[in-house]
């Protein structure tokens, strides 16, 4: 293996590539330039192409042309680019094609600000763009993690015919760490040919077809597709760290950056005796909601939602599957404003307080 | 073992070169570090910071309220960033640049002219890796010749002067560090 101290953005982008990735679209935009500035040179190195498009709406549809051609395809952006690649994004979706879309998201709302922020949660799981689908979405809290869950992203894409998303706030996207790198994946187009239309034309085989455009019932059947395929993510597909849980009177739930800054809490609060332990979803969408659910309510006595972002997204997550059945805390900075080990600690500590 | 630095200046004071060669210098030593940078959309003149975290052991949160070292550049980023170091940290302060009034007394301070001997050396542009050397000197942080390695390995396709410049950069600062050294 490979090691390297590394920007999260160009960690990603690396693990892109190592992942098969041959084809970049996108449009700059703070915090993620660093992502296209790499891809720039690294796809012709190896015999990719890298697009810069003349915007977002463009980048997103040429990322769709390239996946139909069995290409592994992605664009990257930040909130306010990711509203604008919605759009795409639901055709993609509807078109059933494969595609990674990373944001390494910011303040908002609005243009907001360039400063990292965890603010984009709610797009990415519940809504990236009209009509009701849902992608996977990976919320990655160490670039280690960030490069091991880009490099296998392509693979859930090309499985389940849709976009997936890698989120990652601009904290993380700007960090330097050390990263173990994976050895280059050998990518064929071999079993992208029920969506692949670049191949040899059709004079011996039945046309193919990608469409974002179904006649009524032909949408129907695939929404009833995609639907069971979302209770099938929620049994198999759910990634979730479990930390100190098994005596917690108190569990905090973060994700991302949030979670390495909330861990840090939890593990000096335990070196004074607080019993309290912490959930680290890993896939944000699906949710992990049985790790939720199967806590032990006569022990747990509060949830705390900790993230870079006010009010909470994540908490309606959280409160459907504790069912009311202990109080859900939640404490966060925004717009801009970091957390740090202080605030956290401190506020953790006086939620602890108030419920003992 | 776990320190933490926040280099704080202007964008062009080579704030974020200086973290980044620190943070590197200690993965080629094989410890863990993180390197985090923070600016505006401004290239240049700007305020510019960067946290730098190394220890011994993995790195859990790379966001410290306060470190353990602070690096002030300009009058600016004292001003902004003294009540982020904690009591009994090292302050270390470009006094080419920075009045340092109302100096908090329960830190260690070093006071340098790293501008001015910088342009002594040959280049303002080395004042950075003075500071560099006076950590070093002070704190023994890193291993002076794995960063003049990292620095070779930099240099490498400018001109000789130019590596020549820094290295004396660094002696300088160790010099000067080690007058202060505990």
């Amino acid at each position: 293996m490979e090691k390297k101290f590394i920007k999260g953005c160009e960690a990603i982008a690396e693990a892109a590539v190592r992942g098969g990735c041959r084809f970049f679209a996108g449009y700059p935009i703070t915090p993620q330039n660093e992502i296209p500035e790499y891809l720039s040179w690294r796809l012709p190195e190896v015999g990719g192409a890298f697009v810069q498009g003349e915007s977002e709406v463009a980048s997103v549809n040429m990322v769709y042309g390239a996946a139909s051609t069995g290409t592994r395809a992605m664009t990257s952006s930040s909130g306010p680019g990711i509203s604008l690649k919605a759009e795409g994004i639901s055709y993609l979706a509807a078109a059933q094609l494969p595609a990674l879309i990373v944001n390494i998201s910011r303040g908002g709302p609005g243009l907001g600000s360039i400063q990292p922020a965890q603010s984009d949660y709610l797009q990415a799981t519940k809504a990236l763009g009209h009509g009701g689908f849902h992608a996977m979405v990976f919320a990655p809290a160490t670039l280690q993690e960030a490069v091991d869950l880009t490099y296998n992203a392509f693979e859930y894409a090309e499985r389940d015919r849709g976009p997936v998303m890698i989120l990652m706030d601009g904290c993380l996207g700007a960090i330097m760490e050390e990263v173990e790198l994976p050895p280059m994946k050998e990518v064929t187009k071999e079993g992208t040919s029920s969506w692949n239309l670049s191949r040899e034309g059709c004079p011996n085989r039945p046309p193919r077809c990608v469409t974002p455009i179904l006649p009524e019932l032909a949408l129907e059947n695939l929404n009833r597709m995609k639907g069971n395929l979302y209770k099938k993510w929620q049994e198999e597909d759910v990634k979730v760290e479990h930390f100190m849980l098994d005596d917690a009177e108190f569990v905090v739930v973060a994700y991302g950056i949030a979670a390495r800054v909330a861990k840090e809490a939890v593990i000096e609060l335990r070196a004074k005796g607080v019993k309290i332990g912490m959930i680290r979803p890993i896939t944000i969408y699906p949710f992990p909601r049985k790790s939720l659910s199967e806590l032990d309510y006569n022990k747990v006595k509060a949830i705390i939602d900790i993230e870079m972002t006010i009010p909470a997204q994540m908490r309606d997550d959280i409160e459907l599957p504790v069912q009311g059945r202990c109080p859900v805390y939640e404490y966060g900075r925004s717009g801009g404003v970091l957390l740090d080990d202080d605030g956290v600690y401190q506020a953790i500590e006086k939620i602890v307080k108030e419920c003992d | 073992m776990k320190k933490s630095f926040i280099f704080s200046g202007s964008g062009g004071q080579g704030i974020m070169s200086a973290g980044i060669m620190l943070a590197h210098t200690a993965i080629d030593m094989h410890k863990h570090s993180t390197y985090l940078p923070e600016y505006g959309p401004e290239q240049r003149g700007g305020s510019a910071k960067c946290t730098v975290v190394i220890s011994d052991d993995e790195i859990v949160s790379p966001l410290p309220k306060k470190c353990d070292n602070l690096i002030v550049m300009n009058e600016q980023a004292y001003k902004k960033h003294q009540s982020c170091l904690k009591a009994g940290g090292l302050l270390l302060i470009n006094s080419s640049l920075v009045k340092a009034e109302n100096v908090r007394t329960d830190v260690k301070v070093i006071a340098a002219d790293v501008d001015d001997i910088a342009l002594e050396l040959g280049n303002v542009k080395a004042a950075n890796i003075i500071l560099i050397g006076i950590l070093i000197g002070a704190t023994g942080i890193v291993s002076k010749d794995i960063f003049a390695q990292s620095l070779e390995e930099k240099f490498k396709n400018k001109k000789p002067e130019i590596l020549q410049l820094n290295m004396a950069a660094l002696e300088r600062g160790i010099e000067i560090g080690k007058k202060h050294a505990k």
